[in-house]
C-alpha cells in the first residue's frame, strides 16, 4: 500500500510456433508491461518482431462481422467477462465458426427486418408527398394520360414564383400553387409535351424541390393514400412479427456474440503487442515488467504449454545498469484497497511516483477526506453527496471512481456533522458531539493550524523516507531534509510548550536558540560547503554554481530563508480549514435569515421551504466545489511539496480496454 | 433632419476619413506604369494598402495570394463602418453587404469539400473575414456534407438557401445550385434590409444605389451565362438578382432571348443605353456600366450628407477599387503594358483623380 508493487524484469525467448501459445498466457496474466525491443539495443540492430498482417486483417474482418449483428440485434446483457485468453492464431478457426453458425440463422430474418423498416420508411415519406398533393384533387391516371399536356409537381421557393412565371412567359404553360410548406410553394405545373425541356429547365433553375412519384401510383390521390396507409399498416404488423424474431436471436446469441466480440478484440490486441516483441529469424523475444509475486507461476505455465521449448527468465532491477544509471525507469502499479484506489487519480494528476519513493494515494485519501469533512461538515449534506455518489457509481461505469470519492467525502462530512451537531444547518436537533464551530472560532482556528502540522510533520516524513531510498544523504542537512524537520518541530514544540503552559523555562530558551542557531548554521553551510567539495571532485552537477564560496553563502542564506518562511506559510495555510468550516456554517445563517424574511408574506410557509431547499442545493453545489478546490490545494501544495518529485512511469498492462 | 445628422455625424466622420485614405490620380499613374509585377507591389507598398501586403522580401509572387491579403483592407473598413452605426437596422444593411464575402467563402468551403480537400489547401482563396462574420466557420469546415452545412445555418438566411438547393444539388450533382442559392440569398437579404430601414431618406438613398448595383450585375450575369455558359433565357431569368431598379423580370428577360450585341442594346432601358452605346464586345459592358455606377456613387458624397448612403457608397466605392487594383495586379502579373492594364479598367482609376 506505501509502495508500488515489487516489479521484475522478465525475459522470454520463445521458438515462432509457440509464441501463440506465451502469448495467450500473457494475456490470461495481464499485469505484464512490455518494453518496446524496438527501443532496445536489439531493436536498433532491426532484429523487431512483425505482426502477422493476415491473421490480423481476418481478426478486422470478424470484428466488423460481430459488431454489424450485435448492432442488428440491439442491446444485450454485458458478457461475463473473458476467463481464458484465446490462443490467436487457433482461436481465429473456432471464432469464425461460431460467427458463422449465428449469421446463417441471424442474417436473414435480420435483412428481413431492414427491408421491412425501409419500405415502412419510404412508404411514409411518399404518403407526406402525396398528402402535399392531395388539396388538388388530382387524379394521376388522367394526368398521365393526357397527350399533348406534360405535368411536373414540386416545392418553389416562394419568392421564385414571380421569376419562374416569368421564365416561362414564351411556353405555353400553366402554374397551379397547391399549398406551401416551410416557405415554399407547393406546385403544378403543366406545359405542352412539345416544350417538357424548357419547362424542366426552368423548374430546375427555380430551385424545385421534385415531388417524384414512383410507377405504380395510380388513380385520385385520396385512394393512393388509402392504399398506401393499408400497405403501410401492413408493414407494420410484419416488422412487429420481425421484431420478435429479433428478439429472440438476441436473447439466444446475444450474451454469446458479446463474449465472441471480446474474444476477438482480446485476440486483436495480443496479435498488436506482438510489433513490441524482438525477433530473430524463428525466434521471438519479448521483455517487460511483471509482479515478481507472479514471475514462478508464470514461469511455470509457459514452460507447462510449450514442453519446455520456450527460455524464461527473470533479472533483478537492480542488477540492469539502466535501471540504475536511471535511463530505464521501472513503472509503476499501485496497489491500494478498492476504497483508497479512486485517490490514485488525484494522485496522478499531480505526479506519478517513482519506483523507490514513497507512495502516497493513502495519505492523500485519508487527509482528503478529513479536510474534506472539516470543511463541509453536516449530516444532511454529507448523506446528499453520498446518494450523489452512490447514483454515479451505480450508473456512470466510466466515472465510477469520482462515484466512490463522493460517496466516501459524504460519510466523512456526515461523521464531521455529528461531530458538530448540524443537519443541514439546524444545529439544534441533537447535542454536537464535539463543537459548534461557530460557537468556539479561536480553538477551531488552532485545531485546523495543528492539523496542518500533522500534516506538513508527516510530509517531512515521507521526504525523509524517501531521502534514504533514493541514497540522496546529502539532503538530510538542507531545509527540506532532516535539519530542516528538526528545526521546525522545535518551533512547534516551543509554541506548544508556550500555549499549554503560557511561558518559557530560561533553560528551554537558551536550548531553543543553540539548537535553532545551529540547524540553521548547518542548513546554510551545508550546500556551500557540498558545491566547493564536489568542485574539487569536478563534478557535472555543480557546475552552474556561482564561483566563489561567498556568492554562495549568500545563495544559500536566501533560500534556507525562503524556505523557512515557506514552512510558516504551509503551516498558517491549514487555517483555510477553519475559515471554510465558518463559511458553511455562515451560508447555513444566510439562508436561513432570508427563509425567515419571506416568511411572513402571504403563502410564507411554502417559501421559507422553498428558500431553504435552493439555498441548501446552493451550498452543496457552491460550497462542495469550493472545499473540493480548497482541500485538494492543501494536498498539492502543503503535503505533496514537502515529500512528491514524482517523474515515475505509469504501468500499461498488455489487455488495455479497447 | 436634427436627428439624422446626430445619427450619421459620427459615422460620416468615420467614412470621409477612411475614404481619404483611396488611391490618388498619383497613385493611379504609378501603379500602371510600374515596370513589372514586383515594383507595382513595391508602389502598392507605400499606399494605404501596404499593411495588409506581405513583407515583400519573402517573395510572394502568386497574385491569387495577394487577392485576398489585399481584401483585407476592404474587410477592416466593413468593420469600422459597421461598428460606427448606431442603428441595428442600418447595420443590417452593413452586414448583408457584407454576407456577399460570407457568400464567397461559403462556396471556397463546398468546392474544396467536393473535391475532398483540406481547408489548408484553399486557405489562400478565403476572404479574411475577421470578427464581422458572426457564421461558426470552425463547425462549418468540421461539415461533411452540405446538408450538414445547411442544418448548422439553419437560423441564418444561408441555411434556408442552401436548404432549397440541396434537393438540386442531389438531382444535377454538382454544386452550381448550391453556389447561385448562396447568391440569391445574400441579394435577398439585402433587399429585406433596404426595406427594414425606418428612415424614408435612408431607404430612398440605399434604393438608389443598390438597385442600380444590382441592375449591373444582373446585366453582367445575364451575359456570362449566356455567353461563357450557354444557358438557356428561361434559366437565366431565374437565376437572376432581385432587387433591381431599372430592370424588370421582363426587362432580364428580353435581355436573355437577344441573339446580338445590338439587340441586347435595344432591349435595355433607355437610362442604361446611353451609357453602354459604345460597347462592341460582351466583355466590355461591365467596364462601361462599372464607371456609370462610379459617377452615380461619387454624387452621394455631394449630396445631403446624413443617410445610409454614405456608407454604403463608400464601401462599394472601396471594393471596386480593390478590384481594380487586383486587375492590375493579374496584369502586371501577366506582363501586360500599361496601355494594355488601363483598358481593363473602369474610367475612375484610368481617368479621374481621387483626390
Amino acid at each position: 500500500m506505501f509502495r508500488p508493487v515489487k516489479l521484475t524484469r522478465l525475459t522470454i525467448q520463445a521458438p515462432e510456433d509457440q509464441i501463440s501459445a506465451v502469448m495467450a498466457i500473457l494475456g490470461d496474466l495481464r499485469l505484464l508491461h512490455l518494453i518496446r525491443v524496438e527501443e532496445t539495443h536489439l531493436g536498433h540492430l532491426g532484429y523487431v518482431a512483425h505482426i502477422d498482417t493476415s491473421l490480423l486483417e481476418h481478426y478486422d474482418s470478424l470484428l466488423a462481422r460481430a459488431n454489424r449483428l450485435l448492432r442488428d440485434l440491439g442491446p444485450t446483457d454485458p458478457s461475463s467477462g473473458i476467463r481464458k485468453v484465446p490462443r490467436p492464431d487457433k482461436a481465429v478457426f473456432r471464432l469464425e465458426e461460431d460467427l458463422a453458425r449465428i449469421e446463417t440463422e441471424a442474417l436473414e430474418p435480420l435483412e428481413r427486418k431492414k427491408k421491412a423498416k425501409n419500405a415502412i420508411s419510404e412508404h411514409e415519406a411518399l404518403i407526406a408527398r402525396l398528402q402535399l398533393l392531395e388539396p388538388a384533387g388530382i387524379d394521376l391516371d388522367r394526368l398521365d394520360d393526357l397527350k399533348y399536356v406534360t405535368w411536373r409537381a414540386g416545392l418553389i421557393p416562394e419568392e421564385n414564383l414571380n421569376k419562374l412565371e416569368q421564365s416561362l412567359v414564351d411556353t405555353h404553360h400553366t402554374l397551379i400553387p397547391i399549398g406551401r410548406k416551410e416557405r415554399r410553394a407547393v406546385l403544378l405545373a403543366m406545359s405542352l409535351k412539345e416544350d417538357e425541356e424548357v419547362l424542366l429547365r426552368a423548374l430546375k433553375s427555380a430551385f424545385c424541390d421534385p415531388l417524384e412519384l414512383p410507377p405504380g401510383i395510380h388513380g385520385t390521390i385520396e385512394k393512393a393514400l388509402d392504399r398506401l396507409s393499408d400497405e403501410l399498416e401492413h408493414l407494420k404488423t410484419e416488422l412487429a412479427g420481425l421484431d420478435t424474431e429479433g428478439a429472440e436471436l438476441t436473447r439466444k446469441y446475444g450474451t454469446r456474440l458479446k463474449y465472441l466480440r471480446e474474444e476477438i478484440l482480446l485476440a486483436r490486441q495480443l496479435l498488436k503487442a506482438q510489433a513490441k516483441f524482438g525477433q530473430i529469424d524463428h525466434t521471438y523475444l519479448l521483455t517487460g515488467w511483471i509482479p515478481v509475486a507472479l514471475f514462478e507461476e508464470l514461469k511455470k505455465r509457459i514452460i507447462k504449454a510449450t514442453s519446455g521449448n520456450v527460455l524464461v527468465d527473470q533479472v533483478d532491477p537492480k542488477d540492469i545498469k539502466e535501471v540504475r544509471s536511471g535511463i530505464l525507469k521501472i513503472p509503476i502499479l499501485f496497489n491500494n484497497p478498492m476504497l483508497i484506489r479512486p485517490f490514485e487519480r488525484l494522485t496522478t494528476l499531480y505526479g506519478t511516483p517513482s519506483y523507490e519513493e514513497v507512495e502516497p494515494t493513502v495519505f492523500l485519501a485519508v487527509s482528503f477526506l478529513l479536510l474534506f469533512g472539516m470543511m463541509f461538515g453536516d449530516m444532511g449534506h454529507g448523506a446528499i453527496l453520498c446518494g450523489i455518489g452512490y447514483y454515479v457509481f451505480r450508473k456512470m461505469y466510466r466515472y465510477i471512481d469520482y462515484g466512490i470519492i463522493l460517496m466516501e467525502c459524504g460519510v466523512s462530512s456526515m461523521i464531521f456533522g455529528l461531530l458538530y451537531g448540524s443537519v443541514f444547518g439546524m444545529e439544534n436537533l441533537f447535542p454536537a458531539l464535539w463543537m459548534h464551530p461557530m460557537d468556539e472560532i479561536n480553538r477551531f482556528m488552532v485545531m485546523s493550524a495543528f492539523l496542518g502540522i500533522g500534516v506538513i510533520s508527516l510530509g517531512l516524513i515521507l521526504n525523509l523516507i524517501n531521502v534514504i531510498r533514493q541514497h540522496r544523504y546529502g539532503e538530510l542537512l538542507s531545509t527540506s531534509g532532516l535539519a530542516g524537520a528538526l528545526l521546525y518541530w522545535l518551533g512547534v514544540g516551543l509554541v506548544a510548550r508556550y500555549l499549554l503552559s503560557g511561558g518559557l523555562s530560561p533553560f528551554e530558551v537558551i536550548f531553543a536558540k543553540v539548537a535553532a542557531g545551529a540547524l540553521i548554521i548547518l542548513m546554510i553551510l551545508q550546500r556551500p560547503v557540498r558545491a566547493v567539495l564536489a568542485q574539487r571532485r569536478k563534478e557535472e552537477k555543480w557546475r552552474h554554481l556561482p564561483p566563489g564560496f561567498g556568492g554562495t553563502i549568500l545563495e544559500s542564506f536566501i533560500e534556507v530563508l525562503d524556505d523557512l518562511l515557506r514552512y510558516l506559510a504551509n503551516t498558517v495555510s491549514f487555517v483555510r480549514v477553519a475559515a471554510f468550516a465558518l463559511t458553511h456554517a455562515g451560508l447555513f445563517i444566510a439562508v436561513f435569515s432570508l427563509a425567515d424574511m419571506v416568511r411572513g408574506v402571504h403563502g410564507g410557509g411554502l417559501f421559507y421551504w422553498v428558500t431553504l431547499i435552493i439555498g441548501n442545493v446552493f451550498i452543496i453545489a457552491l460550497e462542495g466545489m469550493v472545499v473540493s478546490i480548497q482541500t485538494i490545494r492543501l494536498e498539492y501544495y502543503e503535503f505533496f511539496s514537502k515529500f512528491f518529485r514524482g517523474g515515475g512511469k505509469p504501468f500499461q498492462p498488455l489487455l488495455e480496454e479497447e | 433632419m436634427i436627428l439624422a445628422a446626430a445619427r450619421y455625424a459620427y459615422p460620416n466622420a468615420k467614412v470621409r476619413a477612411l475614404r481619404s485614405r483611396r488611391l490618388t490620380a498619383q497613385d493611379r499613374h504609378f501603379l500602371l506604369e510600374a515596370r513589372d509585377f514586383s515594383s507595382f507591389l513595391a508602389y502598392l507598398a507605400t499606399t494605404s494598402y501596404g499593411p495588409v501586403l506581405p513583407d515583400l522580401e519573402d517573395g510572394v509572387s502568386d497574385p491569387g495570394i495577394l487577392e485576398r491579403r489585399l481584401a483585407r483592407s476592404l474587410m477592416e473598413d466593413y468593420a469600422k463602418v459597421a461598428r460606427s452605426l448606431r442603428g441595428k437596422r442600418q447595420q443590417e444593411l452593413v452586414l448583408a453587404l457584407f454576407s456577399r464575402f460570407e457568400a464567397e467563402n461559403l462556396k471556397v468551403l463546398l468546392r474544396a469539400m467536393f473535391s475532398g480537400l483540406e481547408k489548408q489547401a484553399v486557405s489562400h482563396l478565403l476572404y479574411p473575414l475577421g470578427k464581422l462574420s458572426a457564421l461558426p466557420w470552425d463547425d462549418l469546415w468540421a461539415c461533411n456534407n452540405p446538408a450538414e452545412i445547411a442544418d448548422l445555418l439553419i437560423r441564418n438566411p444561408f441555411g434556408q438557401a442552401l436548404r432549397h438547393a440541396i434537393p438540386q444539388y442531389n438531382v444535377q450533382g454538382r454544386l452550381f445550385p448550391l453556389e447561385m442559392a448562396l447568391d440569391l440569398s445574400c441579394f435577398q437579404r439585402l433587399r429585406q434590409a433596404i426595406f427594414g430601414l425606418r428612415s424614408r431618406s435612408d431607404r430612398k438613398a440605399a434604393k438608389r444605389i443598390l438597385g442600380p448595383y444590382v441592375d449591373i450585375l444582373n446585366i453582367s450575369w445575364v451575359i456570362r451565362l449566356k455567353i461563357h455558359y450557354g444557358l438557356s433565357h428561361e434559366e437565366i431569368v431565374n437565376y437572376s438578382l432581385p432587387g433591381g431598379d431599372l430592370l424588370t423580370l421582363s426587362h432580364l428577360h428580353r435581355l436573355a432571348r437577344a441573339e446580338d450585341i445590338s439587340s441586347f442594346l435595344e432591349q435595355m432601358p433607355r437610362s442604361l443605353q446611353k451609357e453602354v452605346q459604345e460597347v462592341h464586345e460582351w466583355d466590355d459592358f461591365h467596364l462601361h456600366l462599372e464607371t456609370w455606377f462610379l459617377r452615380l456613387l461619387a454624387r452621394f458624397f455631394m449630396g445631403p450628407p446624413f443617410h445610409i448612403g454614405i456608407e454604403i457608397a463608400f464601401l462599394l466605392e472601396k471594393e471596386m477599387e480593390l478590384t481594380s487594383i487586383i486587375t492590375l495586379l493579374e496584369a502586371k502579373a501577366q506582363g501586360l503594358s500599361s496601355e494594355e492594364a488601363e483598358k481593363r479598367l473602369p474610367e475612375q482609376l484610368s481617368m479621374v483623380a481621387y483626390v
